[in-house]
């Protein structure tokens, strides 16, 4: 993750009464958004980021819903260990 | 740790030697992350066991063909990918047996993907959620859009590496990770609504 991006809050934001409540480009904005978070965006892409993403409720609400996503998947999911049984059979098959 | 071999004093021109140090060195330290995908890619613990196992057999037979300095990691989950569809894609066990092509085709139209798009979904839904929920919904994903959220946000693998194991454009992983997240959210939201947070 880029930490130079800062996350928008859309409490901070939302009183501030120039801010779009309606985004006409979502499906692109989601592309961006969609890269931002997956530390893949040109730099073009985070320009254009940095430069809207506090001025569009839908987007600030999607950055923030697929952050919370991205985090829960990679935090919260349980990883288990290699069964010990396995790694010994591989151990031994490959020196024998 | 349980090492291949005995290292025996480096002797870099003694190519048994080599490979057993790349097997060590690169390969094994990927083992819990190899054993975590074959799980989610069968969903079936003793498939999973011998997928690894095959996987880490092959990586040794052909470990010429690995290139040291390149990232191990993508080439290991690479072979394990083409595995499971070479080996145990056809006797998998899961019941919705959705061919990616027949879903790519569903999801691939221009409207599907990118009209706009919303879930109703709240990030603080999502918060509440707790792993196994997250599991189940991800679980519940057709394998191929399963694959691509498991390699980027579970893995952290780059779009590149991506395009790599999968054998696809990056421009495929790009459509194909966006598409999986939408579906992921339906999931999602299914059980965000069950705990109260329908509106």
């Amino acid at each position: 993750m880029n930490e130079s991006i800062k996350t928008p809050s859309v409490t901070d934001e939302a009183s501030t009464p120039q801010m779009k409540t309606k985004c006409e480009h979502h499906a692109e904005c989601m592309k961006v958004i969609q890269a931002i978070l997956d530390d893949q965006a040109t730099e073009a892409e985070k320009d254009h980021f940095r430069e809207n993403i506090d001025k569009c409720i839908p987007c600030i609400e999607s950055y923030n819903l697929e952050k919370c996503i991205k985090t829960s998947l990679a935090d919260k999911i349980a990883k288990k260990p290699c069964p010990k049984n396995i790694l010994n059979t591989i151990i031994s098959k490959i020196n024998s | 740790m349980i090492v291949a071999m005995s290292e025996t004093p480096a002797k870099n021109d003694n190519t048994d030697d080599l490979r057993y140090k790349i097997f060590n060195r690169e390969f094994m330290p990927h083992i819990d992350s190899m054993y975590n995908f074959a799980f989610r890619l069968t969903m079936d613990e003793d498939d999973a066991n011998d997928l690894v196992q095959d996987t880490y057999l092959k990586a040794f037979r052909f470990i010429k063909s690995f290139e040291q300095g390149t990232n191990a990691k993508a080439w290991l989950f690479r072979i394990l990918k083409n595995s499971f569809i070479n080996d145990y894609r056809k006797k998998s066990k899961e019941p919705s047996k959705v061919d990616y092509q027949e879903v790519e085709t569903t999801y691939n139209s221009e409207e599907a993907s990118d009209t706009t798009y919303t879930v109703d979904l709240r990030a603080d839904a999502v918060q509440e959620l707790i792993g196994d929920e997250v599991a189940n919904a991800l679980n519940a994903l057709p394998v191929d859009f399963r694959t691509v959220i498991i390699l980027c946000d579970i893995e952290g693998f780059t779009y590149e590496e991506m395009a790599k194991i999968l054998d696809i454009p990056i421009g495929t992983v790009r459509s194909r990770l966006h598409r999986a997240r939408n579906l992921l959210k339906e999931k999602l939201r299914s059980y965000a609504s069950t705990m109260g947070y329908d509106s």
